[in-house]
Order: structure tokens, then C-alpha cells, then sequence
């Protein structure tokens, strides 16, 4: 009798545990709120030893670890960051987002559907083997190869085939015209990997590896730093590439260091033990800008952040009704109450530093008076009840205590339900939502891929469109849009998209992001790309 | 005692099994998709049916649990989701992080608890009891990670004392150990204490003391090690709670620890990592329970354990 009432303690016990972690699960955790969430930190050597005297270490403390350094891994800001250190892509976008030569030199939209790309000459991968045509189409072969699953295949998917036309030239066929080509090949995921390590990688598969096993561990790319070790969970480091073909980098080695509490990279920062550290919550903006040794960095970034409606779902499915809750929302709360100003107030989804943003194009004011009449038009003139879900963001939840409060001034009755993230990604690409609350962020830069994915019909539910948003005139305006040739007109067509998306109010838009970075007064030369992405070339660290 | 040990053992290959089934069910009928996350936001269906089809998460449930178990025999966990590496190795290297953790704080907490519970006892309802009590109080009261982080503002922060931050070292070890150990030394202290207490008034202690023996060897040999007991049992249960208030302590001071490990599995509906590590926390939980009982045995030699 004791025996058992001794198993029966311990399986309750071991149960007990299981389920207090299962709980545990819907801790707020920062890294994982948002896919393309970004996170950056900063310099300065290892752990125990971070007084190291020759200099030019720099830490990042981040929040997140990276998934994966296979750039066709994985499909998250962090991981980014370290991979474009690592592999280099064939054109890249400078500050203002416009299209630069990196390992082609030059490029010419040869017909409608063709692309002609001229190589670099005298470039090596880290593993010795010789950057040319061969290499990128082993590249972007293995991207779209369905055994592989890269996450990142749907920036390629319009590419039907590349063909190497001699050593240094290299041509790209799309199915259709695509006009947005350039900017997706400047993305991480167009990083070029060695084609040796392509092929070992196939060989570890054949053996039931996962793929990308070899190329996580091995990584060579042509970039100016090489991996040097990967703590999982705790750190990367990366070390300078000695034969990089361009201008070496001051940095010997760049640490990418773990660090989950906000409250402790601050710390971090404030003592010395990390240069850099990403994100800095709002809320301690003004206590990093007070540091004897250290200062904010603000940067406008990509992302949208959205409260969308399910416009299937009545009463959403009356524009009017939409039109209505967008106009009763105070931006300005948002912006300047939850997020200390470090936002944009949002007028359409693309904010200004992606391509195909327009600023004649107007927002809907805040006008609760006139919300109200739309209401009444719409046949609520007692307003109605709804839910509105969150994960479990810090600032999210906010947004979504103040859009409750704003609704019920015309008399709107918001429930709020927070939901974990897994759960939250799954039920809303359901369509199970009435309103939800998330984030976009236009990776390329191009209103392309800030539109297509999230109002296009054919991407309902799971690949973007969570608003189960339909309608022709923009599903034409869009296709239009990615084929057109000239940027004048692709410009035009988006700010008809953008008119459209106004008046149709499918989610209202809330704000765009800051990327919100504490910097070390040690650290030089630093700067971070709107796409999120940490620039780390021209860092330098002065003692 | 051999054959108590050899029964006992053999007795947790159903409470493993058990605890493999409902986590095993929980994760996979919690919503949330492994393929999805990893896929993220801006992923075609295609995109995610290929990744899904990659996992072996289009397998029917019960071939995917016995999969698992098949493997797990034959010390393989599978392989993360998230990261692709090897679940042993991953959680291996973690959990001796972890471990460490709570065996520094399980030391404290029991080195701490145990002298204030016996002082407050000896002196019980003097000020010294009072003030010793309400300390206990308060530790109890305080979340960890609250108190890790007043911890890290004072010493390291301003003092400069302790770093901020990692695990390794042992400057780094200090700060993160008394955030964690403090509640379970307020536990024990107060378990102490009340053992103690009705111990000390029983009728052989007082005939101890009748008989001339000297008060230290009273209190030490004859009241301790028999109000240990009760405290033996709270230390066995506390180190539970050690290990899942290392969740918090590894994230206030970025300690790469197993509880992390475990949370970020859990959000990021990574399947194997999660089996992997919950068991392995499950066989520790089970050893240390063994070991509970086995020192009942040391503690006092008329509890028969067969």
C-alpha cells in the first residue's frame, strides 16, 4: 500500500512538473513574437573573458538565437543577420533601398521574362571553392528544390530556371514578367552557398540527415566573416575573413550573444559587457539615452504592425463597417502612448522607404463622430459586440486595451483574448478570428511583397491574407503591379493599390516599427538597414 | 534494501511511459503548427506541406509516438525542429547547466534553512525567532526573478561586484544561485522550525535532558536528526521547484539552461526537443525521489522500506 501511494506520488509529481512548464509556454517571450521579428546586438568578446585587450571584438546582445545559418533554413530576422556576415547575395540594397552590385557586377532585364547577370571574377568561398555561374545555379537550384522545404522558396517561386550562359554570366528565366526580381535576389535567402557545400550537404541527406545539417555546421559563403563556433542557444561568433575580396572589416570577430531579458542586456550595455544590444523596449529608450557610456539608435524599419478584420465575418464584411472602427482608432495613442514615439503612424501598409509608397495618398482621419454615422448607415446604430485576439506581446496587448477602450466610444464591445503564439498563427490563418492583431514586415523593400502575400485572393489564410480578403480590383491591380516593367508605372499602380486598400479598410494600419538599438559610445561606424539587418562592415571599436 | 532499490526502479519504467503518453498528447492536440512557425508568416501552403511532409508530421499519432519511444531505447531523441542539431546532445549540454543550478542553490537553500530553522527553534517565541521568521517570510514571498533582477541592479549594475550576466565562472555563479535558493531556504528554514519544535517537546528529548545530556548533543543528535524527516521530504519536493524556477533564473541572467531550453521548445512547438528534455527531467525527478526515501532508511532505521 505505501509502495503504490509512493508511484502514485511520483507520476503526480513528474505530471505536475510537465504541465507547470506547459504553462510556462505562454511566458511572453520576445523572440519569438513576430516571424520576421528582428534582433541585433553588439560587440565586445566572449564571457568570462569580455576585457579582451586587443580591441576589435564586438558583442551584440540580442534576444533570440538563430534558427539556422543555412541561409534557405530558415526565415527569421536573427538568423538573417548572422547569415548575411556569412554569405553574400548577387546585389544588394543600400540605405535607401536602392539595388546595388555585390557579386554581379552588372544586370540587364534582357527580355519580359529573362535576366542576365554578370559575375564578380575574383571571388573564393570560405571553403575554397571558386565563385561563378555554376555556383549560383547550385544556389538557386537547391532553394527550389521541394526535397529541401527551404522556407524561404516562395521568394523564388516565379523563377522557372537559371542557366549558367558562361563562366561569369548567369541567366534567370521567370514564369511570368517579374519586375520586383532584383530586390528578392538582395535578400538573405539569395545568398550564394559553395557549391562543395551544397553537394556534401545532398551527401548527408542521401545518409537521413535533415538538409541544411551539413551547411548549418560548415557555412561557406564569400562573405567578410567566417563562422567560427556556434553555442546553441547561447552564441555565435564569427571571425574575420582574411581573403575577403573586398575591403576587410576593422572587426576580428563579432560575437551574437543570447540574451533573452530586456532588463538584462540594458545591464549588459550599462556595465560594458556587450557594445550593442537589440531590441531596447520603449520604455528604457530614456534610461539608455542616460548612460554615461552609451546611446540610442533609431531606425524606421519595414514592418507593419496591423489590426485586421476577418472580412468574411459579418459585421466585417460591410466595408462601412470596416471604414467605421478605422476611423474611431486613435493612431496617436498608439504611437505616442504604447510606443513612446518610436513608431510611424501607419496610412496604408507600406510605410515610406519601401518602393511603390505614395505619400498623396491620405489616410482615414479619426473621426469618431463621423465612425458613428457609418455605423448607423450600415444598419448598427447600437454598434455590436466582438473579440479581438493578441499573442502575448507586451506592447500588443496595449494596442489592444486601447482599441477596446476607442470602440466603445461608438459603441463597439471589444472582448480581448490572448492567445500563445503557436495557437495564435494556427487559429487565425483558420479564419477563426473576428479582429486580430499582427505584424508585416516588407523584407524587400518592394510594395510587392508588402501587398501580394497579405490582400491578394489566392494567399487566403495561412501565406499572409489572415483578413480572408477578396476582391478583383485589387487581385488585378497587384498582378499588374509585379509584371510591369517600368518603375513609373509600377509606381502608379501602387498607389492605386494603395487608394483601394484605404478605402476598403481590410485591417486598419496601425504603425511602422522603429528598430530601437543601444550602441556603446565605443563603437564606430555602425548603422542598420531598414530591412533589419545590422551592418557591421565599417565597425569599428575605439578604446 | 538492494531488493527495495531494484522494485522502486523497476517501478518507474510505467511512470515514464506515462509521463512519454500525455506529453506526447499534449503537444501534439495543443494548436499550433511546427511546419507553420518554422515556415513563418509570409510561407506558402506548398512551402509548409513540404517542411510538414520533411518532419514526419503527416505520420498517424500513434506511429509517431512509437517512433519515438523506439528511438529514445536506443538513446537517440530524434532531432530539433528548430535547430536541426541532436536532442541528446542539446539537452545533455544544457541540462549539466541546469543541474549545477539547482545543486548550488539546493546547497544553500539547505545550509541556510536548515541553521536558521534550528535557531529559531532553540529560541523559539524570542525576538531572534520573530525576526528570523519574517526574513523567511519575505524570501518565500519574493518571485525569483523579481529578486534576480534587484540583484543584478544593486551588485552588478551599480556596485560592479558580480558580471551581469552568464553562467561559467565563479563571480557568475553567485547572484543567479541566491535568486534561486532563496525561497526554498525560507521553506526549509520554516520546516524546520515546526519539525523542531514538536520534536523538541516530546517525552525522550526531555528525558535526555533529565539525564544530564549536554544541550548541543540534544538538539543535534537526539531532536535533529529526527525532525529531519518532514525536512528530508520538503528538500526532495523543493528540488522540483528548483528546476523550474530555473526557467526564470536562466532567462533573467541568460543562462543557457535546460528550463529555457524547454519553454522555447514548448513555443516554438518543437516536438522532439520537448519528449526529449521533459523526459529526461522526469528520470531526474524519479532519482531524487528514490534517493528521498532510500535516506528515511538513514534517518531512522526503524522505517522498514521493503
Amino acid at each position: 500500500m505505501k509502495l503504490s501511494l509512493n508511484i502514485f506520488r511520483t507520476f503526480f509529481l513528474a505530471v505536475l512538473f510537465s504541465l507547470v512548464l506547459a504553462a510556462c509556454a505562454s511566458e511572453p517571450n520576445e523572440g519569438g513574437e513576430e516571424t520576421e521579428q528582428d534582433t541585433g546586438a553588439e560587440e565586445n568578446g566572449g564571457e568570462s573573458d569580455s576585457e579582451s585587450s586587443n580591441g576589435q571584438d564586438l558583442t551584440i546582445a540580442w534576444s533570440s538565437d538563430v534558427k539556422g545559418i543555412d541561409p534557405q533554413g530558415s526565415n527569421d530576422v536573427p538568423s538573417s543577420n548572422v547569415q548575411h556576415n556569412i554569405f553574400e547575395t548577387l546585389v544588394t540594397q543600400d540605405e535607401n533601398m536602392d539595388i546595388q552590385p555585390n557579386l554581379a557586377t552588372e544586370w540587364e532585364q534582357t527580355e519580359d521574362t529573362t535576366w542576365e547577370f554578370t559575375l564578380r571574377e575574383d571571388v573564393t568561398f570560405h571553403d575554397e571553392a571558386e565563385f561563378n555561374a555554376e555556383a549560383v545555379k547550385a544556389s538557386f537550384d537547391r532553394i527550389r528544390d521541394e526535397d529541401i522545404g527551404s522556407p524561404r522558396a516562395f521568394l523564388y517561386e516565379m523563377v522557372e530556371e537559371v542557366n549558367v550562359i558562361d563562366d561569369y554570366t548567369v541567366e534567370f528565366v521567370t514564369e511570368f514578367p517579374f519586375a520586383p526580381l532584383p530586390s528578392h535576389l538582395a535578400h538573405n535567402g539569395g545568398g550564394i552557398i559553395s557549391p562543395d557545400a551544397i553537394e556534401e550537404d545532398y551527401a548527408a541527406m542521401e545518409e537521413g540527415e535533415d538538409p541544411g545539417s551539413y551547411i548549418d555546421e560548415n557555412p561557406a559563403g564569400t562573405g567578410m566573416f567566417k563562422l567560427q563556433e556556434w553555442d546553441s542557444g547561447n552564441k555565435i561568433v564569427l571571425e574575420k575573413n582574411e581573403d575577403y575580396w573586398g575591403e576587410n572589416p576593422s572587426l576580428d570577430t563579432v560575437t551574437f550573444q543570447v540574451t533573452p531579458e530586456d532588463l538584462t542586456r540594458v545591464g549588459e550595455l550599462e556595465t560594458g559587457k556587450s557594445d550593442i544590444i537589440f531590441p531596447v523596449s520603449p520604455s528604457d529608450t530614456s534610461r539608455v539615452d542616460n548612460m554615461e557610456n552609451a546611446s540610442m539608435y533609431v531606425q524606421k524599419s519595414l514592418s507593419l504592425e496591423y489590426i485586421s478584420f476577418n472580412t468574411q465575418k459579418e459585421p466585417f464584411d460591410d466595408k462601412r463597417v470596416r471604414q467605421a472602427l478605422s476611423m474611431a482608432v486613435d493612431k496617436d495613442q498608439i504611437v505616442d502612448g504604447i510606443m513612446d514615439g518610436a513608431a510611424t503612424k501607419a496610412v496604408a501598409p507600406i510605410g515610406e522607404n519601401v518602393f511603390g509608397f505614395s505619400d498623396e495618398v491620405e489616410g482615414l482621419p479619426y473621426d469618431p463622430e463621423q465612425a458613428k454615422e457609418l455605423l448607423a448607415e450600415a444598419g448598427y446604430e447600437d454598434g455590436f459586440s466582438t473579440t479581438l485576439w493578441t499573442n502575448d506581446d507586451r506592447e500588443r496587448q496595449d494596442i489592444a486595451e486601447v482599441v477596446q477602450q476607442q470602440l466603445k466610444e461608438i459603441n463597439v464591445d471589444v472582448e480581448i483574448e490572448v492567445l500563445e503564439w503557436g495557437a495564435y498563427l494556427d487559429s487565425t490563418a483558420e479564419g477563426e478570428h473576428d479582429m486580430f492583431i499582427l505584424g508585416w514586415s516588407t523584407v524587400t523593400g518592394d510594395a510587392d511583397y508588402g501587398m501580394y502575400p497579405l490582400f491578394h485572393s489566392d494567399n487566403v489564410g495561412e501565406p499572409g491574407n489572415r483578413a480572408f480578403f477578396e476582391n478583383d480590383e485589387i487581385d488585378s491591380v497587384l498582378e499588374e503591379a509585379r509584371r510591369a516593367g517600368d518603375d513609373a508605372k509600377r509606381e502608379e499602380l501602387y498607389k492605386e493599390a494603395m487608394e483601394l486598400l484605404v478605402e476598403e479598410a481590410p485591417m486598419i494600419y496601425s504603425h511602422h516599427d522603429d528598430y530601437l538599438v543601444g550602441v556603446s559610445d565605443d563603437v564606430e561606424g555602425f548603422w542598420k538597414h531598414p530591412n533589419g539587418i545590422f551592418q557591421l562592415q565599417d565597425v569599428s571599436i575605439s578604446e | 534494501m538492494f531488493v527495495f532499490t531494484i522494485r522502486r526502479i523497476l517501478q518507474t519504467i510505467p511512470v515514464l511511459l506515462g509521463v512519454t503518453i500525455l506529453v506526447f498528447l499534449m503537444m501534439h492536440l495543443v494548436p499550433g503548427d511546427a511546419a507553420q512557425i518554422i515556415a513563418g508568416e509570409a510561407a506558402s501552403q506548398q512551402t509548409i506541406e513540404q517542411i510538414r511532409e520533411r518532419l514526419g508530421l503527416n505520420d498517424p499519432l500513434p506511429m509517431q509516438y512509437f517512433n519515438f519511444l523506439l528511438n529514445a531505447l536506443q538513446g537517440d531523441l530524434g532531432t530539433s525542429i528548430q535547430s536541426g542539431q541532436e536532442v541528446t546532445e542539446e539537452v545533455f549540454s544544457r541540462f549539466w547547466v541546469t543541474l549545477e543550478l539547482a545543486f548550488y542553490s539546493m546547497i544553500l537553500s539547505v545550509f541556510i534553512g536548515l541553521i536558521a530553522g534550528i535557531i529559531s527553534a532553540v529560541r523559539h517565541y524570542t525576538l531572534t525567532d520573530a525576526l528570523t521568521m519574517i526574513i523567511a517570510l519575505f524570501g518565500l514571498s519574493m518571485p525569483n526573478f523579481w529578486l534576480g533582477l534587484m540583484l543584478m541592479q544593486w551588485f552588478a549594475i551599480e556596485l560592479k561586484i558580480f558580471p551581469v550576466s552568464g553562467w561559467g565562472s565563479p563571480e557568475q555563479i553567485v547572484l543567479p544561485v541566491i535568486a534561486l535558493g532563496t525561497a526554498g531556504a525560507a521553506i526549509i528554514a520554516r520546516m524546520t522550525r515546526s519539525s523542531m519544535l514538536e520534536v523538541i517537546s516530546q517525552d525522550y528529548i526531555r528525558t535526555a535532558r533529565a539525564k544530564g545530556v549536554k544541550e548541543r548533543y540534544v538538539i543535534y543528535k537526539h531532536a535533529l536528526k529526527n525532525a529531519l524527516i518532514p525536512v528530508v521530504t520538503v528538500i526532495g519536493l523543493e528540488f522540483g521547484t528548483l528546476l523550474t524556477g530555473a526557467v526564470l533564473t536562466e532567462t533573467v541572467f541568460s543562462i543557457n539552461g535546460l528550463g529555457r531550453y524547454i519553454v522555447e521548445s514548448i513555443q516554438a512547438r518543437d516536438f522532439p526537443a520537448v519528449q526529449g528534455s521533459v523526459l529526461v527531467v522526469a528520470v531526474i525527478f524519479i532519482i531524487v525521489n528514490l534517493l528521498v526515501d532510500i535516506s528515511y532508511r538513514f534517518l531512522n532505521k526503524r522505517i522498514d522500506l521493503n
